[in-house]
């Protein structure tokens, strides 16, 4: 496959680079095309867990930028209830063949740990992110309890 | 790979989907009360699919005699449950009993044709013990027939064990089921079978494809060698074997054979549930883990597997199989087929689609091309356009170059005489403008080059020559090689004296050096009178445009065949009557005069009807459900041949049947209801496709490709090589772009001939064989070299016409960026707009938004590549610039010009040249 050489060379980048934020990444190998990992933001509310989330990559990578989805639920203005996520940084508008899955990777990163409630996928969240930040907070790390998986503790 | 082949074998026979007849004929109701009920009879096979009969009022002997098609494997188990029916509360259930097909089956050899079943149907005395056995009672007894299914018996004997019991053949049905089998001289039956198949036949057309039948068909079977479904990669390589999941290719093998012992060992659990809440599998579907425990779901019905839970089918919607084992879907709300699975987003388009069928009709009667009389006038090619050339002669007495079929040894009437001087391939009968004035037509020796394809150069035994198009078995006297070239030389032939000059402005003027006057004036014959290209158009468009198109009306006429073809046909059979029909005529047929017929319609053909005809097989080619043809994008109204068209097992033969289809229009001077892309046509022009060309297709593609070209890719790490990759059907489809091109990396150095040819790839990338069947087709009713007079924007307009724009309703819906509605740019451009004529406002418009026609609901409606997208004026660039148009945004780049007159004629130069602009 085209993009395999491309999402090998990536992945094994990112693996060295041993990021923190971003951890346990599974690949099939016989289907490079998706990516499971566990994004373990630093900034509260999430910091209370951990997130999975899948990349999933087009066949016609890099000419088509990567979906990202989070399986985790999560309480977060940018995310909405399927788990569907709004990154500029993929968009169709924005998207460049040498923009690297670590580049995306951060940006998500920085996303969670700064919601952006300007661009809002949940509007009642952003919302509450802006007028009542310490209810949001305090839903948010319920949230995070209840539902985001265990950070890993190395 | 291979150790998977003989594991499907058992899930194959016993879990493999058949259909099967079941009529409900008949019930008798033991009285049980005062009032008679208002019984129906539902039919629930293995708890998953449920099918009723109509009620009948208030009987005791309901007869209902409906056959309900249901697909069963073998070993399904069928729940008869009569009920009756109550509008206000809900239905109490008369009596009903589950019975298992195995055992029938077995009773009758596994042959289940004609099979009356007499069945008990049981109800529970006390409700609140509904499992007690002991507490049931006869409520009624239920005549069902079952026909249709046959299933190797050999198959059935292994299945003794699972039954638990030694049922033998021929054996006694058990509790309270009475099976006999029917003679079958029963007319009534046979004629229903009738009927039956002909009311929802498979998708449309003669399947010509007859590798394997499913029942016995192992893993090698039909769907297997006609759809690719292998995985690519290590799988791939192997028989075709188990489709693996899109996805990792080889991961059947890991997870198959497990899967397919269990399957063999406990029939009935085929289908796993993953989750009870979950709505449960369509028929056929399984749910499987990969060896990393994701979930993914096999279709044992077109034996394919897929990542996403498949939906459940609509209501109303059914699967069958073809007398070729081939699984088809049928919806009964329209009585049609498809073979695609329905999913929402097909769906949604077909809505679309059944939606826009109302206007049709009227839309064809407001396309035109020249609305010279009045407005809604059609223009019947032999009249109107020959009058709207430059001369030219009667156009009835055309003398025909005979077909080659009548033996003759060449084109059969002696035309007269060519005009002198002209060249030995002079056109036959009344002279066209072209070559008659011009006198420098290339002899057809061959500095031309060679013939096109299947053309051959024969002289009469007068000596003139004429050509041969064996491709349709025609003869023409014009050099196919010079056709769409003549035109250039007359475009140059001004009288002796004459001169065109410019001026500084770049307006075109005329010297008569005759008499040492000038003028703007064209002086050649047939040229438009009165001012004209007042702004400096380079050539002048319309003129041109109608000159082209007599030529294109001569070369129609000139070799037209006496007599007409009658084409008669049922509107509920559109497509397939045309179909047969048109692929059942040699080619060239086809350029008789039409006469269509509508079954059960009386009028005679003057046109109206060919005309109608034309834009609802147009509209119906398009059926989303026949998988041939795709919007360009989402909402992009233009046509693209859909690369998933293969799931139609004819679809090459449905291609070829519409190239000749618009072929017919284009020689007939008929409009089709929606046109192709730009690229589609340049295509059929033989054209060479650039990277722009994919903007209007895939705009993020092609954003990418501008990317590498415009940045140094030596240093940014994209791992690109010369192969490249995309999906269909879930399917990844690698190419390399060059031998080797596996193994050689793309640089800096190279990049331009992997732009070149990732380009070449991107436009024709699985729709290769799909163009060449509907070239074919074209080919054989209109030479292609027929069209090298116009380019891709004129094609379309000759194919779909044209519509009167609304200019206040455009100007209602007109957005802008960085300018406002009262700029003065702003302003001027709708005064430009206001001054054009309709032509030139539907070529704005085509140069803007890729098409020359309004959505039906005009223009807040007009539809970009995510959605709508109104017109959109942008403020881009310097007053040097030209206007640049993305028609996938429907937006026109327009620079900040500094007058009127600067805006008119960078407009009018965008609009008319299309080759080469806005490539910046």
């Amino acid at each position: 496959m085209a993009a395999t050489r491309r999402l090998q060379k990536e992945l094994n980048d990112i693996r060295q680079s041993g990021l923190k934020s971003f951890r346990d990444i599974q690949v099939d190998e016989s289907n490079i095309l998706t990516w499971q990992g566990l994004i373990v933001p630093d900034n509260p509310p999430y910091n209370k867990g951990a997130f999975r989330i899948e990349i999933n990559f087009p066949a016609e990578y890099p000419f088509k930028p990567p979906k990202i989805s989070f399986k985790t639920k999560i309480y977060h203005p940018n995310i909405d209830e399927k788990g569907q996520v709004c990154l500029p940084i993929i968009s169709a508008e924005n998207w460049k063949p040498a923009t690297k899955t670590d580049q995306v990777i951060q940006a998500l990163v920085a996303l969670v740990n700064d919601p952006e409630p300007e661009h809002p996928l949940r509007a009642e969240l952003a919302e509450e992110f802006l007028k009542d930040r310490k209810k949001f907070s305090k839903n948010a790390e319920e949230f995070t309890k209840k539902h985001s998986e265990k950070r890993p503790t190395d | 790979m291979t150790e998977t082949v003989p594991t499907l074998t058992a899930p194959i026979s016993l879990s493999t989907y058949h259909q099967l007849s079941l009529t409900v004929e008949s019930a008798n109701i033991k009285n049980s009360g005062l009032f008679k009920p208002n019984p129906y009879l539902q039919v629930i096979i293995d708890d998953k699919i449920s099918r009723r009969t109509e009620v009948i009022k208030s009987t005791l002997h309901p007869k209902w005699k409906e056959d309900l098609t249901v697909l069963v494997t073998p070993q399904s188990q069928l729940l008869f449950r009569l009920a009756d029916y109550h509008s206000f509360r809900k239905d109490n259930v008369i009596g009903e009993k589950r019975v298992n097909l195995l055992k029938v089956l077995l009773h009758c050899n596994g042959k289940c044709d004609n099979v009356e079943l007499n069945i008990d149907l049981m109800k529970t005395v006390s409700q609140e013990n509904s499992s007690s056995v002991s507490g049931e009672v006869k409520a009624a007894e239920l005549v069902i027939l079952l026909d249709g299914l046959r299933v190797d018996p050999s198959i059935l004997t292994q299945s003794h064990e699972l039954l638990g019991e030694s049922a033998s053949s021929g054996g006694p049905l058990n509790d309270g089921v009475r099976a006999r089998i029917r003679i079958r001289n029963n007319a009534e039956s046979a004629m229903r079978s009738i009927v039956r198949s002909q009311n929802l036949r498979p998708p449309p057309g003669p399947p010509p494809l007859s590798n394997g039948t499913l029942q016995h068909g192992g893993p090698t079977g039909a769907m297997g060698a006609s759809v690719p479904m292998g995985a690519g990669g290590p799988g791939a390589a192997g028989p075709p074997g188990p489709p693996g999941p899109p996805g990792p290719p080889g991961l059947p093998d890991a997870a198959g054979p497990s899967h397919a012992d269990a399957d063999a060992a406990a029939p009935g659990v085929a289908v796993v549930y993953a989750n009870p809440a979950e709505e449960p599998l369509p028929a056929g579907w399984e749910m499987r883990y990969d060896v990393y425990g994701r979930r993914y779901y096999v279709d044992h019905n077109t034996r394919s597997t897929s990542w996403e839970r498949p939906q459940p089918l609509p209501p109303g919607w059914e699967v069958r199989r073809d007398a070729r084992g081939r699984v088809y879907y049928v919806d009964h709300n329209t009585r049609t087929t498809t073979w695609q699975r329905p999913d929402t987003e097909r769906l949604a388009r077909f809505q679309h689609w059944r939606g826009e069928r109302r206007h049709v009709v009227a839309q064809g009667n407001q396309r035109f091309l020249y609305p010279h009389p009045q407005p809604p006038h059609q223009p019947d090619s032999e009249h109107d356009l020959n009058a709207a050339g430059s001369g030219g002669g009667s156009g009835t007495s055309v003398a025909v170059p005979g077909s080659l079929l009548a033996g003759a040894s060449g084109p059969a009437p002696a035309p007269p005489a060519g005009p002198p001087g002209g060249p030995p391939g002079g056109p036959p009968g009344p002279a066209p403008p072209g070559p008659a004035g011009a006198g420098s037509v290339a002899a057809p020796d061959d500095s031309l080059g060679a013939l096109p394809a299947g053309w051959e150069r024969r002289v009469q035994p007068d000596g003139r020559v004429y050509y041969v198009n064996h491709k349709n078995r025609t003869t023409q006297w014009e050099d196919p090689r010079t056709q769409g070239q003549e035109m250039s030389a007359l475009e140059e032939a001004l009288p002796p004296g004459w001169e065109i000059r410019f001026t500084e402005e770049g307006t075109r003027y005329f010297v008569d050096h005759n008499t040492r006057t000038t003028t703007f004036q064209d002086p050649r014959p047939g040229a438009p009178k009165g001012p004209q290209g007042a702004y400096g158009v380079p050539r002048a468009y319309e003129r041109s445009f109608r000159w082209k198109l007599s030529q294109f009306r001569y070369l129609c006429q000139s070799n037209a065949l006496p007599s007409h073809i009658k084409i008669t046909l049922s509107r509920q059979s559109l497509f397939e009557d045309s179909y047969h029909q048109i692929m059942r005529l040699p080619a060239y047929e086809l350029r008789r005069r039409l006469y269509i017929i509508f079954r059960g319609e009386e009028g005679l053909d003057y046109g109206g009807v060919s005309r109608e005809w034309f834009f609802l097989l147009s509209h119906e080619v398009l059926n989303p459900m026949y998988c041939l043809f795709e919007y360009a994008n989402k909402n992009n109204y233009s046509l693209q041949i859909n690369p998933a068209s293969y799931v139609n097992p004819d679809h090459l033969l449905y291609f070829k049947f519409i190239g000749r289809f618009i072929a017919m229009a284009l020689y007939h001077g008929r409009f089709i209801y929606s046109g192709f892309t730009m690229p589609f046509y340049k295509r059929m022009l033989n054209k060479k496709l650039t990277m722009k060309d994919i903007e209007s297709i895939d705009p993020e593609f092609y954003n990418s490709l501008v990317w590498i070209k415009d940045n140094n890719i030596d240093e940014c790490g994209l791992e690109m090589w010369f192969s490249v990759d995309f999906e269909v059907l879930g399917q990844v489809i690698h190419h390399e772009l060059k031998p080797s091109g596996d193994k050689e990396r793309v640089t800096e150095v190279n990049k331009e001939q992997y732009l070149q040819l990732v380009t070449q790839w991107r436009m024709t990338r699985g729709i290769e064989e799909q163009t060449s069947a509907f070239l074919d087709g074209f080919n054989e009713v209109v030479p292609l070299e027929w069209l090298k007079y116009f380019d891709e924007r004129e094609l379309e307009l000759m194919l779909c016409g044209m519509q009167e724009v609304d200019v206040d309703d455009w100007q209602r819906n007109t957005i802008y960026r960085h300018y406002t509605r009262t700029s003065k740019q702003v302003l001027w451009f709708w005064q430009f707009v206001r001054q054009m004529d309709n032509e030139k406002r539907a070529r704005l418009l085509q140069f803007v938004t890729g098409t020359c026609r309004v959505p039906v609901g005009g223009f807040a409606e007009l539809m970009g590549s995510n959605g709508p997208q109104r017109f959109c004026i942008e403020k881009v660039g310097k007053d040097t610039w030209l206007p640049r148009s993305h028609t996938c945004f429907n937006r026109l780049d327009l620079p900040p010009y500094k007058s009127y007159e600067q805006l008119c004629e960078k407009l009018n130069f965008a609009i008319e040249e299309t080759e080469g602009f806005g490539q910046e």
